[in-house]
């Protein structure tokens, strides 16, 4: 009787395994055609850093001030500034990224008041030689042109505005830089909301970034 | 309709119209063994994408993509490469047998086209002893095997070339015998005879008459073919490769081809002895041609090849001598004595 039981479920389990194979020859591929598909990249993921410019006019949001430059753990980044005698505003000369030292934490992007240099989703940077890796400000420009962000002064202050009795007081509000866990969450909450309106109306953002 | 019969018999008159009968038999020998080479060459060529295909789909991957259609040019991309590789001859190696061993595969794999019927009429000679070639031909691999594994001066592929010869020879056995039975009631070696016999519906062809008989002739040939589960031969994870480890280039891609080629006539046999050949399972199907009817059957009977290399591991080398001696061999008897008593019966 053992034999007749073994070679039965023997057989069965055969049958089972092809019948799994079979299932699985008509199901989708998991793989990802990489250089025809790629995945879209999360809102936040940390890829290659880019520095931002003002839609409108089209120069860098980057006033030189150095926070980032301070802020970054592996001194990736060299700034060199100059001061408008007109405007009395400060203006890189000089940014380069070093990408070889980069970790990719985003510190600096955290310490950056004016919206300049943000972490983005792309990340197909390969290259031949190991000199182009250090990002010149031009090189870093023109790649976070397309890039959309909201401005986190303005995120600020509609979140003043849409909660007015829990900001109030706080001053951390205005600098984004040192946000409390707590904050954060409702700081995204914010953006979110002023991404929705902005991209909305998008012509109503020009006045206000100048009266800003 | 679209028998490709009366093309060849137009080609034979107008051969023998323009030429004396020698010269005839020359051109039509040659022209056979051209056209038997180049459709299985197309048939080894779509067999490596497939099996790459199949493999990768039951494991939800792509394969390839790349070379054309859904890659569809992949294994000729491959041919290229192989025949531009070096062709190395290890310094120890037997030279003469280490470069005839491709050879011997190579023909013996394509030998037993010879008796194979692809259609209504479409057989290179319908040999009275048909079966009985076949399955002395095929075994031929296993010399070339032996060659190989030997000639290369290296542990792997002789560990490998006598595996292989124990495997085939063991399973060569219960392979012919599962096949008398068929031969007891068809009463014939001649494999056009068998397939005649087997006409009308589905019904009629041997399977349902064989049934032991045709897995026990399936099991076997599987190992034959050295494909998984029973591919201890080449046991990658084990040998490497084998018998072929050490050739390169164009004499491994003999190899290579020789391996598909007679998966190709496992099923060809399979088809022609239990599946009615060029028959149509129904007789009102005759109107599509004979011949795709027996590469149809084909091409499905690769399949359950390839899905069965690709579903079932690989069997330890004691647990392939049990299976074959204690347990095929036996079903094969049982099969002869019941298709006596069959006979015998009705």
């Amino acid at each position: 009787m053992g034999l007749v039981k073994e070679t039965t479920s023997g057989i069965y389990n055969l049958l089972l395994g092809l019948w799994v194979t079979f299932k699985h020859l008509f199901r989708k591929p998991v793989t990802l055609q990489y250089p025809d598909e790629r995945w879209e990249m999360p809102e936040r993921s940390r890829g290659t850093i880019v520095l931002l410019s003002d839609p409108e006019t089209g120069e860098l949001n980057c006033t030189a001030c150095m926070l980032c430059a301070k802020a970054c753990p592996v001194a990736a980044i060299t700034i060199e500034r100059k001061k408008d005698p007109e405007t009395k505003k400060n203006y890189p000369t000089l940014f380069t990224l070093d990408t070889t030292v980069c970790c990719y934490c985003g510190l600096c992007e955290q310490a950056c008041n004016f919206d300049a240099i943000k972490l983005t989703g792309k990340y197909e940077f390969s290259v031949s030689d190991k000199s182009e890796l250090l990002y010149e400000m031009d090189f870093l420009q023109e790649i976070g042109r397309d890039v959309k962000y909201v401005k986190k002064k303005k995120a600020a202050k509609k979140a003043k505005k849409a909660a007015p009795k829990k900001d109030t007081g706080e001053k951390s509000a205005e600098k984004p830089a040192a946000k409390t866990a707590e904050e954060k969450k409702e700081d995204s909450n914010e953006e979110d909301k002023a991404k929705d309106k902005t991209s909305g109306e998008p012509k109503e953002k020009g006045p206000e970034d100048k009266t800003e | 309709m679209l028998e490709l019969r009366p093309i060849f018999d137009a080609i034979g008159e107008f051969l023998n119209s323009i030429l004396p009968e020698f010269w005839v038999t020359i051109v039509s020998a040659f022209g056979t063994g051209a056209i038997i080479l180049g459709v299985a060459s197309v048939f080894v060529l779509f067999f490596v994408w497939w099996e790459r295909k199949v493999s990768a789909h039951m494991q939800q991957r792509y394969g390839p993509m790349r070379t054309g259609w859904h890659g569809w040019l992949q294994t000729i991309a491959d041919g290229v490469k192989l025949l531009q590789k070096e062709d190395l001859i290890p310094r120890d190696a037997d030279k003469l047998v280490y470069l005839f061993a491709p050879v011997v595969c190579f023909v013996a794999a394509f030998l037993a086209y010879v008796t194979i019927p692809f259609g209504e009429g479409l057989i290179v000679q319908d040999l009275n002893i048909g079966i009985l070639y076949i399955i002395a031909i095929t075994t031929f691999t296993v010399v070339s095997l032996l060659m190989a594994g030997w000639a290369s001066h290296n542990k792997w592929s002789l560990l490998g070339g006598m595996r292989s010869a124990a495997q085939i020879i063991s399973y060569e056995v219960p392979l012919s015998l599962s096949l008398i039975g068929v031969i007891m009631i068809a009463e014939t070696l001649s494999m056009v005879s068998i397939v005649v016999q087997q006409e009308g519906w589905f019904w009629n062809w041997y399977v349902f008459r064989q049934p032991l008989g045709f897995i026990v002739y399936y099991i076997a040939a599987t190992a034959e073919a050295n494909r998984t589960p029973f591919d201890i031969p080449e046991a990658e994870q084990e040998l490497v490769a084998g018998y072929n480890v050490e050739y390169s280039g164009m004499k491994w891609a003999m190899f290579f081809f020789a391996e598909y080629i007679n998966m190709l006539t496992i099923s060809a046999i399979a088809v022609t002895l239990f599946f009615g050949g060029w028959h149509a399972p129904a007789p009102f199907l005759d109107f599509i041609p004979s011949w795709i009817w027996f590469v149809g059957k084909c091409l499905l009977s690769v399949f359950v090849l390839m899905w069965f290399r690709w579903t079932y591991p690989r069997v330890r080398v004691d647990q392939l001598m049990a299976f074959a001696w204690k347990f095929m061999l036996p079903l094969a008897f049982v099969n002869i004595i019941l298709t006596g008593f069959g006979i015998y019966l009705f």
